[in-house]
């Protein structure tokens, strides 16, 4: 891991750039740039490259997923398959009962090479009910949902300031919007970011 | 025990009267009919028609009590309209489990235990008006009714803003559940949203097909590592500043293991 990370350090320091250049990236025809933009999904219809539920079983390096529709997904994880629970983690963090989306490229077999996993990801709004010791209390559409407080990796973002790590801003009764990691089976969750409107 | 039964007239009827003025007054009055239960009840057309006919028996209710003389079906009114709150708390809950209750004007929370526990207060209060006689305030009595009052907003979820979020707002001011951490370590948050924003970022977006793979500090530089469609693109975010243009970035081959 460490020389890996010397020779991409040494990559980015000694030829990295500002920018991109565009050619960087490969062709500047049009049909380069629609061709790779064309999802090539009717509408309506399920995106074959995506997948979302709870992850019932591990085994070795594949997660088989309930989707909430009830249909299954095997999905593959890779050496460059990037893992979020609250930030950036490794396989062995998937839990079985993890809530998952994820993305990649779906394989002839049906298995669903991913290329990024997202595990208990959240995204809510609501209004802050009270605040305790490291914890808020959310309303969200009159249940309440416990949002802690990680030290290190929770941050607010009050308007469109730059985030800051300090969450004392944040007040009882105002509105916000929760980015973070939900608990399996329980009302709590771990905060990645508060969106405040001032 | 006759002065306690006769006091019930004066905690309930405020309270009535209360809610009558926010369903035939209330500014928000036509929008709290359309988000409440009753808008699944009477239909979305006659919500509001529903909505005040309800303001117009709580007034009658209201005046029944507080007007002279106490006759007994002063309290049968007040009964028979508490059991229909009741009714009316289960029919929400059950079936329009996400609409607001209504019950004292604007807010959009459903039905609650509190609700529950403030309209069956209120059918027991009315019930020991029904065969209650003339009041005689005396200080214990007024301690008491003042005590019911008090109980009553505190189960009225559509005060809260009036006493319990400023008396919560007062404790966070004291306490500071959420003091400021020590500064030193960056959360990662700070350093990706600073990324893009950045203009190495947006160069090479399109092409990224993963989330953060890997991410590390360094001589006061983070370098965070995405997959970018069997390449690698790697960002040098500095730690410190807000400055945007001074991420780098490196679009490479992945490096064969030594």
């Amino acid at each position: 891991m460490t020389s890996r990370r010397q020779l991409l350090r040494s990559a980015v320091l000694g030829g990295g750039a500002g920018v991109l250049a565009a050619t960087t990236m490969g062709s500047l025809g049009p049909e380069a740039a629609f061709g790779a933009a064309a999802p090539g999904i009717e509408p309506g219809t399920p995106d074959p490259n995506f997948a979302e539920g709870r992850i019932r079983d591990i085994k070795g390096n594949t997660l088989f997923v309930l989707g909430s529709n009830m249909v299954f997904h095997s999905i593959r994880v890779v050496d460059g398959t990037s893992l979020w629970k609250l930030g950036p983690v490794s396989f062995e963090q998937a839990r079985p009962g993890d809530g998952l989306y994820a993305r990649g490229v779906r394989m002839p077999d049906g298995v669903l090479a991913a290329e990024s996993v997202w595990l208990n990801i959240i995204n809510i709004k609501g209004h802050i009910r009270n605040i305790t010791s490291d914890k808020i209390h959310l309303d969200h559409n009159g249940k309440e949902v416990l949002c802690h407080l990680v030290p290190g990796t929770s941050v607010a973002v009050y308007s469109d300031a730059p985030p800051s790590a300090d969450l004392s801003l944040l007040r009882v009764g105002q509105h916000v919007q929760v980015l973070g990691a939900w608990r399996p089976d329980t009302n709590e969750a771990d905060i990645a970011t508060v969106f405040s409107p001032h | 025990m006759h002065g306690i039964a006769a006091l019930q007239a004066y905690v309930i009827g405020p309270l009535l009267l209360w809610a009558a003025m926010a369903k035939l007054l209330g500014r928000r009055a036509r929008a709290s009919a359309e988000q409440s239960a009753l808008a699944r009840l009477a239909g979305p057309g006659r919500a509001v028609h529903a909505y005040r006919l309800t303001g117009v028996l709580e007034l009658a209710v209201a005046a029944a009590l507080l007007a002279p003389p106490a006759l007994p079906v002063d309290g049968l009114a007040a009964a028979a309209l508490s059991a229909g709150f009741l009714a009316y708390l289960t029919y929400a809950r059950v079936a329009a489990p996400a609409s607001s209750c209504g019950c004292l004007g604007g807010h959009a929370r459903p039905a609650d235990p509190r609700a529950f526990a403030r309209a069956g207060l209120l059918f027991v209060m009315s019930l020991a008006v029904i065969g209650a006689g003339p009041l005689t305030v005396t200080p214990p009595l007024a301690a008491l009714g003042l005590a019911e009052a008090a109980v009553l907003v505190g189960l009225s979820a559509e005060l809260d803003r009036y006493w319990l979020t400023p008396l919560r707002r007062l404790v966070v001011r004291l306490r500071g559940p959420l003091a400021a951490p020590p500064p030193g370590e960056v959360p990662l948050e700070v350093t990706l949203r600073l990324l893009y924003l950045s203009p190495a970022y947006c160069s090479a977006s399109a092409r990224l097909s993963s989330d953060v793979q890997d991410t590390w500090d360094e001589d006061g530089l983070r370098f965070v590592v995405y997959a970018a469609q069997g390449r690698i693109a790697v960002f040098a975010v500095p730690l410190a500043g807000g400055d945007p243009s001074a991420v780098r970035v490196a679009l490479i081959d992945e490096p064969v293991p030594a």
